[in-house]
């Protein structure tokens, strides 16, 4: 029984109309999987045993009709080769004997086949297995096969809710904004233990309010000085001889290179020296 | 991001604040009509809070959204200065905020000089720099108020 068998899967291997068959089987099969199986148990029908073992050996499920039918194609030409006992040789060998170009396409076109099957039996395992079964017949094509790709394609759309542009934006948008409010929090005082960002914000508010109020109280009470010093004659024309004198002793060592500085400007240096020494207290 | 201009070169700022400011207030005692009318006082008042807040802006420079704003009301203010204004200024205003905390923002948009043109982000960043600006302005203010009345 097994020796025409395995001349004719050899030939089918070799032979590009055969080929055309075996291309047709998936197409013809992927959807009426029953069918489908009769037609292969049919084609292979000397055999019938012999299909089913190997079947069964490789795959162990019943439900991919259509990867078991088409590893059929290539199971004759390896059970020509169970006398080397090596079934990746066997594949391989059949692969080689037929390396052209549409054995490869063929092969991929059956896998993607046979992955949407699996897909839709919801079996990631068998489309492994129905590729294993299919052994390397043409690794080109399982590279770029789909249940790998399925994989990414399945968490990019788990994603895909977040990972559309809008979103991604708005995303980089809040992100950047409290960052900002942190950096803020850190700005005001007292407002790091304040949760929340609409309280956040108040205390920011109240902050800028009250820095605002006081730069508004000391202009007047500025402007109230400085006329009272420019209405007194002795007080506007008093001399830095006191005053500069104090300030020179207090700041004149640590503020040296800029009160040279100071000294270019026109205005009177000791104000300046002045200002500068209370600076250096204040911070 | 790191806040460049926040954490910012607080020093170099607040020296060249000071000497504006004291410049400014110099000139306002030379020229001081000595009236002391409340109408008159609080009109000097205002020139020197005017002063202070001008004096920061040019201390920061033009970097800055904040300061940009303040100088360029201060130009306009001077161009226009007992004119009537020709034409009302367009204000972009951007609401993509959120309602929730919508008046708040409004409100921060308001205290914070050209607000009114800026999203949530800028604003936020702008608003850090100027407090700290504006922390810098009093602070020195007060030590030249403790100074002078002494």
């Amino acid at each position: 029984m097994d020796p025409p068998l395995v001349s004719e899967s050899s030939f089918s291997a070799a032979n590009p109309a055969a080929y055309s068959l075996a291309e047709l089987w998936p197409f013809c099969g992927s959807e009426p999987g029953t069918g489908s199986l009769g037609l292969g148990m049919g084609n292979l029908g000397p055999n019938p045993n012999g299909f089913a073992e190997s079947s069964g050996n490789r795959d162990g499920s019943a439900e991919e009709s259509t990867v078991t039918e088409q590893s059929g194609g290539g199971g004759g030409g390896r059970k020509k080769r169970k006398e080397v006992s090596s079934e990746d040789e066997s594949s391989k060998m059949v692969s080689t004997s037929s390396a052209n170009d549409l054995l490869s396409e063929s092969n991929g076109k059956r896998m993607k086949v046979a992955g949407s099957c699996d897909d839709n039996d919801g079996s990631k395992a068998e489309v492994e297995a129905s590729s294993a079964a299919d052994n390397k017949p043409a690794e080109e094509s399982t590279q770029p096969s789909e249940p790998p790709k399925q994989d990414y394609i399945h968490v990019r759309a788990r994603r895909g809710q977040a990972t559309d542009s809008h979103s991604l934006a708005e995303r980089a948008r809040r992100e950047k904004i409290s960052e900002r409010m942190k950096i803020l929090q850190d700005l005001v005082p007292g407002c790091n233990k304040v949760i929340g960002k609409a309280l956040v914000l108040d205390e920011i508010i109240n902050y800028i309010q009250s820095l605002q109020r006081q730069v508004e109280f000391l202009s007047m009470k500025l402007e109230a000085v400085n006329s009272r010093m420019g209405m007194n004659p002795v007080m506007d024309g008093f001399p830095p001889k006191d005053l500069g004198a104090q300030s020179f002793d207090a700041s004149g060592m640590i503020f040296g290179s800029q009160m040279r500085e100071y000294a270019q400007s026109s205005q009177p240096e000791w104000l300046h020296m002045q200002v500068g020494g209370s600076f250096e207290r204040a911070t | 991001m790191t806040p460049k201009g926040v954490t910012l070169n607080t020093n170099s700022h607040k020296i060249k604040f000071a000497r504006r400011f004291i410049r400014t207030l110099l000139k306002m005692r030379k020229n001081a009509p000595s009236s002391s009318s409340i109408e008159e006082i609080r009109k000097r008042s205002q020139r020197i809070k005017i002063a202070a807040y001008s004096s920061m802006a040019h201390a920061v420079g033009s970097r800055r959204a904040w300061s940009r704003a303040i100088l360029f009301k201060l130009r306009n203010r001077a161009r226009h200065h007992g004119m009537m204004r020709r034409r009302s200024m367009k204000k972009r205003v951007i609401k993509n905020d959120p309602p929730g905390d919508q008046s708040q923002t409004n409100k921060l948009r308001q205290l914070v000089p050209g607000g009114k043109a800026m999203d949530m982000c800028s604003l936020l960043e702008e608003t850090a720099h100027y407090i700290s600006c504006l922390s810098t302005q009093v602070k020195v203010m007060q030590t030249i108020a403790d100074h002078l009345s002494k």
